[in-house]
């Protein structure tokens, strides 16, 4: 039972990273049917960022800040100069390479800047040492804090698009961007908003994972947005609440397959459980099966 | 006397090519010496490239000061960068071979760069010196106690080496033994070996194994299998970064057995990663280096490092006496290189087959990690009692490694 609850909460702490993950590529998936192959460099990016700053000896909470502010900056550019150009072209794929190609000088300009060995990552908030004994099982408060966190992003996230005038807007650019136009939502606005909230949440992802390992180096962030786009997929793409279970049915999966079966076959558990969904369910687990009339 | 035209035109014809051949001895007994090798001089693992590197520039600096060998200068004509990934070892490995003018070659960091461009430079040839990857297939492709490789020699603890001297540590103190290798050809080999080791000393021992992936964010499956099979220990056989990320795993399970860890886990990025959580890992790691007072050819060294680089992050946290890993990251380059340079200067040419020759009749050779001898059926120099084991210790508000016993 021991191992069980242990498996259990780990699982759940890191699919709710992916879950995050999943939501940010969710997010532009919306606005423009595009996403951001970067997206683990900018988790990277925000990472060290932070790690750095902090070892400056700047204030924690100013350093996340600060490493925010960046990301902000960097997804405006991303979306201003990379994925706008190429979806002038119709049906142009061209938005996959350049994001991935602003990914991997990203990871360029990391090493140059911090050097390519892994940084230290300070404890945020809690350290490893911090935990709660419930049932008798030692329960990191570090685990804790990243799902409550991702969870309150989600519900705020969730009150944001259903509750506020913005968030109406997007839904209306996700579903026809020329009809939203001409009633005067402002389209272009909202895709850059779509982009900027993509960068923060996977900033904060980068945060979350970084302090639970303890290390981040330029390489870090590319295994966990392959599996946050398996969380998307298996959620259902578009969905938030599907983006969070399929993160957590993820990480879930393959804490139980690597503490039961085998931990060499916890990494291709993710990949099983994709191809799985496309031949069983391919709109997801949250999905709607889309219809189009001929 | 009078020349004839003939005559006169022959003595220049000659005069000249006597002069010309004549230049031409000057500037090839000039000519450098050449080595070339392909590393991992940046990405995550640059401690063990640029490392060995360093250590190469320095023993070359100290031969070229007095006077080089065989009245040349050694250089170093080739250096390329693969960041430790063996596809790239692989390439630059070919444009390093396709360079006739280079006459002793290094192997990449790690084993499974090496492994990836072994057979190339058994094909080649050229002697070439092994300083860090610790895979025994590396020299003996048929597995320890084989026929080495001709012209390949491992300056690097060897795993079998590395395995035994813990194996046998281990199973003296435990018989519920948790096993964690990362899924490289180090890992997977050393683990093997610990597991056969752990076996041989005590046959009512049960080693749980398991592995995970370099740069894996989270171990708890891995650890929650250690649990369950109630090991006693704990040991790993992987790299510092991996170390730190397992240490704290260890900790939010309050998973509190002893930690154990290959010489590659006892490095700064387990101490940077960890933090304070680094106190008591033990693991085992070059003796002679560490050594205080130091012996008169390891103290040379260090002043030439120190002086160069000063007690930076590869020498450690206390400025007077270096980390062990030290051994593993720079010396092991050093000691390379002047043993390569002795083998040219008994040799008397940088001709491959004589280079090779000298260098199966090396003997008493003291170098920073050990004295080094070679046989033309031993390519491996690293001894079990050049071993020692250490445990990180917080002193004065430093993470230091200080020798302990298991």
């Amino acid at each position: 039972m021991e191992d069980f609850l242990t498996l259990l909460l780990a699982g759940v702490s890191v699919g709710a990273v992916y879950g995050l993950i999943a939501i940010g590529l969710n997010l532009t998936f919306w606005t423009t049917r595009t996403m951001n192959f970067g997206q683990g460099s900018v988790m990277m990016l925000c990472a060290m960022l932070t790690a750095n700053l902090i070892a400056r000896g700047w204030m924690q909470g100013l350093a996340i800040l600060a490493a925010l502010a960046v990301i902000v900056v960097l997804m405006v550019f991303t979306e201003m100069y990379t994925v706008r150009p190429a979806l002038k072209i119709e049906g142009s794929m061209g938005w996959a390479v350049s994001t991935l190609g602003v990914g991997i000088i990203l990871q360029g300009c990391a090493a140059l800047w911090f050097g390519s060995q892994a940084v230290a990552f300070p404890d945020v908030i809690f350290s490893a040492v911090d935990d709660v004994v419930i049932f008798g099982v030692h329960v990191s408060l570090q685990y804790i804090a990243v799902v409550v966190l991702a969870l309150a992003l989600v519900v705020v996230f969730e009150l944001l698009v259903r509750g506020t005038v913005w968030g109406r807007a997007m839904r209306a650019v996700a579903m026809d961007q020329d009809f939203a136009a001409v009633i005067g939502i402002p389209v272009r606005a909202i895709v850059l908003g779509s982009y900027i909230a993509s960068g923060l949440l996977a900033g904060i992802s980068g945060i979350l994972v970084a302090q639970i390992g303890g290390t981040v180096d330029p390489a870090f962030g590319f295994d966990l947005v392959i599996f946050g786009f398996v969380a998307a997929v298996l959620g259902g793409m578009g969905s938030t609440p599907g983006a969070l279970a399929g993160g957590i049915v993820a990480g879930v999966l393959q804490q139980m397959v690597g503490g039961y079966i085998s931990s060499a076959a916890q990494h291709g558990m993710a990949f099983a459980l994709l191809i799985l969904i496309l031949v069983v369910r391919p709109q997801g687990l949250f999905g709607q099966r889309e219809i189009n009339k001929v | 006397m009078t020349l004839k035209r003939r005559e006169l035109l022959s003595f220049t014809g000659a005069a000249a090519a006597g002069g010309t051949l004549g230049f031409a001895r000057r500037a090839r007994a000039a000519d450098p010496i050449k080595v070339g090798f392909t590393t991992a001089l940046t990405g995550p693992f640059n401690e063990f490239g640029e490392g060995y590197k360093r250590g190469i520039e320095i023993a070359i600096e100290k031969i070229n000061k007095a006077g080089g060998v065989l009245g040349r200068p050694i250089e170093i004509g080739v250096m390329l960068d693969d960041q430790l990934i063996p596809d790239r070892s692989v390439q630059n490995m070919r444009r390093i071979l396709d360079d006739k003018s280079i006459v002793g070659l290094f192997c990449p960091s790690g084993s499974g760069p090496t492994l990836a461009v072994i057979d190339m430079i058994a094909a080649d040839g050229r002697p070439t010196m092994n300083p860090q990857a610790q895979t025994p297939t590396v020299i003996y492709p048929n597995g320890p106690g084989g026929k080495p490789r001709p012209n390949v020699y491992t300056f690097s603890i060897q795993n079998d080496i590395e395995a035994n001297f813990m194996a046998a540590l281990l199973a003296k103190k435990f018989t519920r033994i948790g096993l964690l290798n990362e899924s490289t050809g180090y890992g997977k080999t050393g683990s093997e070996l610990i597991k056969a080791g752990i076996a041989a000393a005590n046959k009512d021992a049960v080693v749980t194994n398991e592995s995970y992936n370099q740069k894996d964010q989270d171990m708890t499956a891995q650890l929650v299998r250690v649990q369950r099979a109630r090991s006693e220990a704990l040991m790993v056989v992987g790299l510092g970064a991996d170390m730190a990320v397992i240490r704290k795993n260890m900790t939010r399970m309050n998973m509190t057995i002893p930690f154990f860890t290959s010489a590659g886990g006892l490095s700064p990025p387990y101490v940077e990663g960890a933090g304070d959580l680094a106190a008591g890992t033990k693991g085992s790691q070059f003796k002679k280096i560490s050594t205080v007072p130091p012996a008169p050819e390891t103290k040379e060294f260090l002043d030439a490092y120190k002086a160069k680089y000063g007690a930076d992050r590869l020498w450690g946290t206390d400025p007077e006496v270096p980390t062990p890993s030290m051994g593993g990251t720079v010396a092991t380059g050093y000691d390379g290189m002047l043993v390569m340079a002795d083998a040219f200067r008994r040799a008397g040419t940088t001709d491959a087959a004589a280079v090779i020759k000298a260098m199966d009749a090396t003997k008493g050779f003291p170098g920073c990690n050990c004295t080094y001898e070679f046989t033309p059926e031993k390519h491996h120099a690293i001894k079990i009692g050049d071993l020692t084991t250490y445990e990180f210790v917080k002193k004065d508000g430093r993470m230091t490694l200080v020798p302990t016993a298991i």
